[in-house]
């Protein structure tokens, strides 16, 4: 088959985008998290976000989709959010009932990103044959590879990634790098909060540690 | 606009593939008219009577049946955070979202109203009041069961939440929409102004709720 040597959609680069987060503090709860944070991410660059569990990744994430307001602190983004974002949390996002086929053909619809992306992203992520399943009954790897196709369907320079990798076998993880590589070339950039090691060529590290 | 109505098909397309489509409230509706004769007991006058009311009153609570579903699913599935980052914007999103369930799960509720009109022993005109009055107040009632299920989402027995919020909010849309059946069933010519009444509330509620909904969801997700 060609799934292994097939290309990536023809997508046109990304105008420069930059994300950058000052002195950004963050609590969940009531319990501060984070703490007068900084970092800037210039166009083709990936981050990766470490730290033990309930140190805050998943809420930095929050904060830079502008889901969560930081308590002090801001964060820049040269492009509104909508236009600016692709987000991949926790859950994929999928409904149990649809099948992947209307599910990707609704996201790329609402994000004005054409169909024809649509097959080889999924070859890209091994995902054709379940095109006409429905999402309830894939097994999580599965799941999450539909959800990075559907991130990638979102057509966004700014890829927030939490746990991209969590359920994936070493295929897929071999499969998401390359994903991300994609994403890179095009000026696209990339931040994941990661438990695995991810060998991602090039990329910064962040590690969060528990507040005192 | 085009991703108002992306929005509003998914939607329908949602609440017939997973949801059953309309079989839910439509059922509930149906089982409650059903029952309310046998307790209230065979006097025709009575029946017909109180017919426009339980009505409007039994279709309110099919509403609500429904209602923690509506962004509760959303909220646990992630899909209303990739929903809060569309360009589209949360209120037009909730507004095509909400009337899309509306759409698929409550359409038949005008139509069982006017069966059930006629099964009540209300004459064939009225009964049509009391199913245009129904179809004219499904926008509202949805919306303010959509802005209670979006505080509620996520939140452990909403449904509890969801009745205490939503039930006053729909006692005008009550009151007009039986009113107009009531009326036309004792040959008041208020039944029409009661039907006015019905869709005002619905046009001013498809007109504020949907920022309701938005901030609703916000806050929760936040």
């Amino acid at each position: 088959m060609l799934s292994q040597t097939a290309d990536f959609p023809e997508m046109t680069p990304f105008e420069p985008v930059s994300l950058a987060v000052d002195g950004v503090s963050l609590s969940r709860g009531g319990l501060r998290l984070v703490s007068d944070l900084g970092f800037a991410l210039t166009p083709g660059e990936a981050l990766l976000l470490t730290g033990a569990n309930g140190t805050g990744k998943t809420t930095l994430m929050r904060a830079l989709a502008g889901l969560v307001r930081p308590d002090a602190g801001q964060v820049r983004c040269d492009r509104p959010v909508e236009d600016a974002i692709a987000w991949l949390g926790h859950s994929d996002g999928l409904k149990p009932g649809e099948s992947l086929r209307l599910a990707l053909r609704f996201w790329a619809d609402i994000h004005g990103t054409s169909r024809k992306a649509i097959l080889p992203l999924m070859r890209q992520l091994d995902i054709v044959p379940l095109i006409d399943r429905p999402a309830g009954q894939l097994s999580r790897g599965q799941q999450r590879r539909a959800g990075l196709v559907r991130a990638a369907l979102a057509n966004r320079p700014v890829w927030l990634l939490d746990e991209p990798a969590g359920p994936l076998d070493g295929a897929g993880r071999d499969r998401l790098a390359r994903l991300v590589a994609w994403h890179r070339g095009r000026g696209g950039v990339v931040l994941a909060a990661t438990h695995q090691t991810l060998d991602w060529p090039d990329v910064k590290h962040l590690a969060l540690k528990a507040a005192a | 606009m085009t991703g108002m109505g992306a929005i509003f098909w998914r939607e329908v397309r949602l609440a017939w593939a997973g949801g059953g489509g309309p079989a839910g409230p439509a059922a509930f509706f149906l089982a409650a008219i059903t029952l309310a004769p046998l307790a209230i007991g065979p006097d025709p006058d009575l029946l017909a009577a109180a017919g426009p009311g339980l009505m409007a009153f039994a279709a309110l609570l099919s509403v609500l049946q429904s209602a923690e579903r509506l962004y509760g699913e959303d909220f646990a599935d992630g899909t209303l955070d990739l929903y809060a980052l569309l360009p589209l914007g949360l209120p037009l999103l909730s507004l095509a979202k909400t009337l899309g369930q509306g759409v698929a799960t409550l359409w038949p509720l005008p139509f069982i109203a006017l069966l059930g009109g006629l099964m009540y022993g209300v004459p064939p005109l009225p009964s049509l009041m009391l199913a245009a009055a129904m179809a004219a107040a499904i926008p509202a009632l949805v919306l303010l069961a959509g802005f209670a299920g979006a505080l509620a989402a996520g939140v452990r027995r909403g449904g509890l939440l969801i009745a205490l919020i939503a039930t006053p909010m729909m006692v005008p849309v009550l009151i007009f929409a039986a009113g107009a059946g009531r009326a036309g069933f004792e040959g008041d010519e208020r039944a029409l102004a009661n039907l006015g009444l019905t869709a005002a509330v619905s046009l001013g509620t498809i007109a504020l709720a949907p920022f309701g909904i938005a901030a609703a969801i916000r806050s929760r997700l936040g």
